[in-house]
């Protein structure tokens, strides 16, 4: 009798796994559920692979981006709007998996873990989002791209509001091209949000970065003088780091508003590759964080391996080197707000069906970038410098402007025009990112004025 | 643990009454979910109620039980199953289609006729001699019905494990599960002969051999596990327990080596979202509407995956998430442990080891049932296809599973106060 009373204990051991059987499933449930819930397949939400409710989108100003009237999908009146915030926005379809359509997908169809969709059905409505971006600015950004593909960032420094993020090529998302125009060639990478996700060689605009570099590691800096003769020649290698031009004798910040490579290059190989690497990864060019729950790709710059030719082509922004280009903004927001990174984001807030804000973003900082008050400062000038004494404060009418130039070299491709700066001014906080690929043309002629034209639309 | 005697048996007016209450809102909210065709329902709903106070007063009355932890765990799973099957009667009502759907009325038949073989199987075996008696015919039967279900079987949903007789279809595997208990503790119980143990093992490797045949992968499992509880159970020797799973080990990668379709069976195992319209559509379908029911539920009716394959019976764990909510189900998942915590709690009170063997192995199966059931319908485990206990639709497993609650209820003496008297006299 006692023998299989004690036998019987064995079966707690099936109520122990069994008991760790439903913790897993807790568990799993907790972790997924959201993606479960959101599935295209789910009847509650969906209609032929299309969300048959969901909250508005608005824009900073209220204009509403997207919405859903009698189970259809509703985007902005204007198509060029359309297009601008499509990357922003996303698409119906879920091909945009960096949109909000996408990421915040279980917020705008209400659904919660708690009360599963239990609101959309009583109520047939969703959350309602409300992003930092201004559609207007976003349109005079996309128009002033002009067809190129590329991109345009702008971010208020103090505050971390993305006001401007178009990614090129996109589209109309209520006439979206057919299958085949959108796989040809043309719309290479449209699905991607290239301000995000995006890599670029950054040619000369990283000469900010090899420039902090030196302040660091070359404490003569300011005093040394190059003596540019059109290429530098370097020891180890038959061919030499080619300059843009014969620019004769230039001191560190004249080196700089000229963009020589001369002394730049010379001065990433007077730094050495370890010091350089370090400059580089404490400023988180190679590094990632999340913007609104988006983590965004990371840069490279990887000299290991590298010889001396290599290092001077990496210090003027080419040989491997690749940036990010939110992560690139955010560097510059460092520099403008007194080494200060606020970390930039484009959703503003969540409303739930009963008017209660759910979820709203506050200013933060990126981790990732350490730049000392005193770098900032140093850069700051330097950058002022450039626009002031070299490309020509008219191109800025109205502004104190910062910034610099880039014409990057590409393989199989012509090259891409790009401009990083911000305004300094107090009540105007902003910095900027503009890139165009296969430009043939220079940062100075073509980034320039599509930065200038944006930054006056948002005046 | 202490023994169930000493543990003051819950206030079963009460008990009753709350569960009560839980039903009549699953029932009004079917009620109103069908709208004008809600007549239809009242009278069964009614019958389920009366049902339930009845036997608990009966019972009250002519042998003063007192406690009816077991049978209130079996009405309230079966007030959700029942109520689950009535909204999908309403739903062909809508529909105009299907004037006639009467799936609750049978429904609420299986719950009946189980009660009654509860019962018939509480009284059969209340006498040890009687069910010594009985063993034989009754092992003979179970081989009898698995031999007849080989042959007459018809192939449902790639597994033949249904009779069809006069048009009443049933699963004989689920009754042969209770013959299966029946024959393996009283067996055990009388004499550890080799002789008598070589037969029962026979038996038993015949009864899971009968199921592999049919292809029922699930019940096999649900069988083995059974006899090796049992067979643990009787002897002790945990050596004898390792070396039957290592054969069992080696005979299932030689099926799975010269039989490759069961292996192909289970290949959606853990890839699920890989063919959401395939093989995979009825787990993934699970998910997404359990996960949209939230922790309360979207209410009876107002699910979406009652529309998929099987919602009511193999797939009713994910409408239960759906229309009941997280909570509900968890709770349902927490019945079926504190059946086996009940169970061990009491063996040591089982006036004979026939009891005590007999309600281990019975809660036992109900517990591996179950996880087989809900962790395979979430994808934790392969699909088997075996159903929830009590909750899906069906009378074979409505009756087996009141059965089993009978060799439960047998170790409990506050369930017989008549002859708890000249037991503990005995003792």
């Amino acid at each position: 009798m006692h023998n299989t009373a004690k036998r019987a204990l064995t079966l707690l051991f099936f109520v122990a796994a069994f008991l760790a059987g439903v913790v897993i499933l807790i568990v799993t449930f907790v972790m997924n559920s959201n993606t479960w819930a959101t599935y295209s397949t789910n009847q509650h939400l969906y209609s032929k692979g299309n969300i048959i409710s969901a909250g508005t989108v608005y824009d900073a100003d209220n204009n509403i981006l997207a919405k859903t009237e009698n189970s259809v999908r509703i985007y902005n009146d204007d198509s060029t709007v359309r297009a601008a915030t499509l990357h922003a926005v996303g698409d119906t379809e879920g091909c945009i998996s960096t949109g909000v359509h996408s990421i915040f997908q279980a917020e705008l169809t209400g659904y919660s873990l708690v009360n599963g969709v239990y609101y959309l059905k009583q109520n047939s409505v969703g959350n309602d989002i409300t992003l930092t971006l201004k559609s207007d600015v976003c349109a005079t950004a996309y128009s002033a791209l002009n067809g190129k593909k590329g991109t345009v960032g702008v971010y208020n420094y103090k505050d971390g509001n993305i006001v401007c993020m178009v990614s090129s090529p996109s589209y109309d998302p209520e006439n979206k091209p057919s299958a085949e125009i959108i796989n040809s060639d043309e719309y290479e990478g449209v699905y991607i949000n290239r301000f995000l996700s995006g890599l670029y060689t950054p040619g000369s605009t990283f000469k900010i970065i090899s420039s902090a570099a030196a302040l660091e590691n070359l404490p003569d800096i300011y005093s040394r003088t190059f003596t540019c003769t059109g290429e530098l020649e370097v020891k180890g290698s038959d061919r030499g780091v080619i300059c843009n031009s014969v620019h004769g004798t230039l001191n560190f910040e004249s080196a700089l508003n000229h963009s020589c490579n001369f002394a730049f290059a010379q001065i990433a190989i007077d730094i050495g590759k370890t010091n350089m690497q370090k400059t580089v990864e404490r400023l988180g060019l190679t590094s990632s964080y999340e913007v609104d729950r988006v983590k965004i790709s990371k840069g490279i710059f990887d000299l290991s391996g590298s010889v001396d030719i290599d290092i001077g082509w990496a210090g003027i922004g080419q040989y491997t080197t690749q940036i990010n280009p939110c992560m690139m903004l955010s560097v510059l927001g460092a520099i403008a707000n007194n080494g200060v990174a606020t970390k930039p984001y484009f959703v503003k807030s969540i409303i739930n069906y009963a008017g209660v804000t759910t979820y709203s973003n506050s200013t933060d900082t990126v981790d990732e970038i350490n730049m000392s008050p005193e770098l900032s400062e140093n850069l700051k000038s330097l950058m002022r410098s450039n626009v002031a004494n070299y490309y020509g404060d008219y191109n800025f009418p109205g502004l104190t402007m910062c910034g610099k130039t880039g014409t990057a070299e590409v393989s199989n491709k012509k090259s891409t025009a790009l401009f990083a700066g911000f305004s300094a001014d107090e009540d105007f906080p902003y910095a900027v990112i503009v890139i165009v690929e296969d430009s043939g043309t220079s940062g100075y002629s073509t980034a320039i004025p599509i930065a200038n034209k944006v930054l006056q639309s948002l005046r | 643990m202490r023994s169930l005697q000493k543990i003051k048996p819950f206030r079963w007016g009460i008990e009753l009454i709350l569960i009560t209450i839980f039903q009549l809102i699953s029932f009004t909210e079917v009620m109103l979910d069908a709208g004008e065709n809600s007549s239809k329902f009242i009278l069964i709903f009614f019958v389920f109620l009366v049902v339930e106070w009845a036997y608990t007063l009966l019972m009250r009355i002519s042998i003063k039980q007192t406690s009816f932890e077991l049978e209130f765990i079996s009405f309230f799973l079966s007030g959700i199953g029942l109520s689950l099957v009535a909204t999908l009667d309403s739903d062909f009502l809508a529909d105009g289609t299907q004037t006639q759907a009467s799936y609750a009325a049978k429904q609420l038949l299986y719950i009946l006729a189980g009660l009654v073989c509860f019962m018939v199987l509480r009284w059969v075996i209340a006498n040890t001699d009687r069910v010594a008696a009985l063993r034989p015919p009754v092992a003979v039967i179970s081989g009898a019905i698995l031999a007849a279900n080989i042959v007459l079987g018809q192939d449902i949903n790639g597994a033949k494990n249904w009779i069809t007789i006069g048009g009443f279809s049933f699963q004989p595997s689920e009754i042969v599960k209770v013959l299966f208990i029946f024959v393996g503790a009283a067996t055990l119980d009388k004499l550890q002969t080799t002789r008598s143990v070589i037969k029962y093992i026979i038996f038993s490797v015949g009864c899971i051999g009968a199921l592999f045949i049919m292809r029922d992968f699930g019940t096999a499992v649900v069988f083995f596990v059974t006899f090796l509880i049992i067979t643990f159970m009787r002897s002790g020797d945990i050596r004898t327990i390792l070396l039957i799973c290592i054969a069992a080990l080696v005979g299932a990668f030689l099926i799975i080596f010269f039989k490759p379709y069961v292996a192909e069976r289970f290949s959606t195992y853990r890839h699920i979202w890989e063919t959401p319209y395939g093989e995979g559509m009825q787990q993934t379908r699970v998910l997404i509407y359990s996960a949209s029911g939230g922790l309360f539920g979207l209410g009876l009716g107002q699910g979406m995956l009652r529309e998929t394959f099987a919602a009511t019976t193999d797939l009713v764990f994910g409408m239960v998430c759906e229309e009941y909510g997280m909570i509900i189900a968890f709770a349902i998942i927490i019945s079926f442990a504190a059946i086996v915590v009940y169970t061990v709690a009491g063996a040591k009170a089982a006036r004979s080891s026939f009891y005590a063997i007999a309600a281990c192995s019975a809660a036992g199966l109900l517990l591996v049932q179950l996880s087989l059931n809900v962790f395979g319908v979430t994808d934790l485990l392969p699909l088997t296809g075996v159903t929830l206990p009590f909750i899906s639709r069906g009378g074979s497993s409505m009756i087996s599973c009141w059965m089993l609650m009978a060799f439960i209820k047998s170790i409990d003496p506050r369930a017989y106060p008549k002859t708890l008297k000249e037991t503990q006299a005995l003792g």
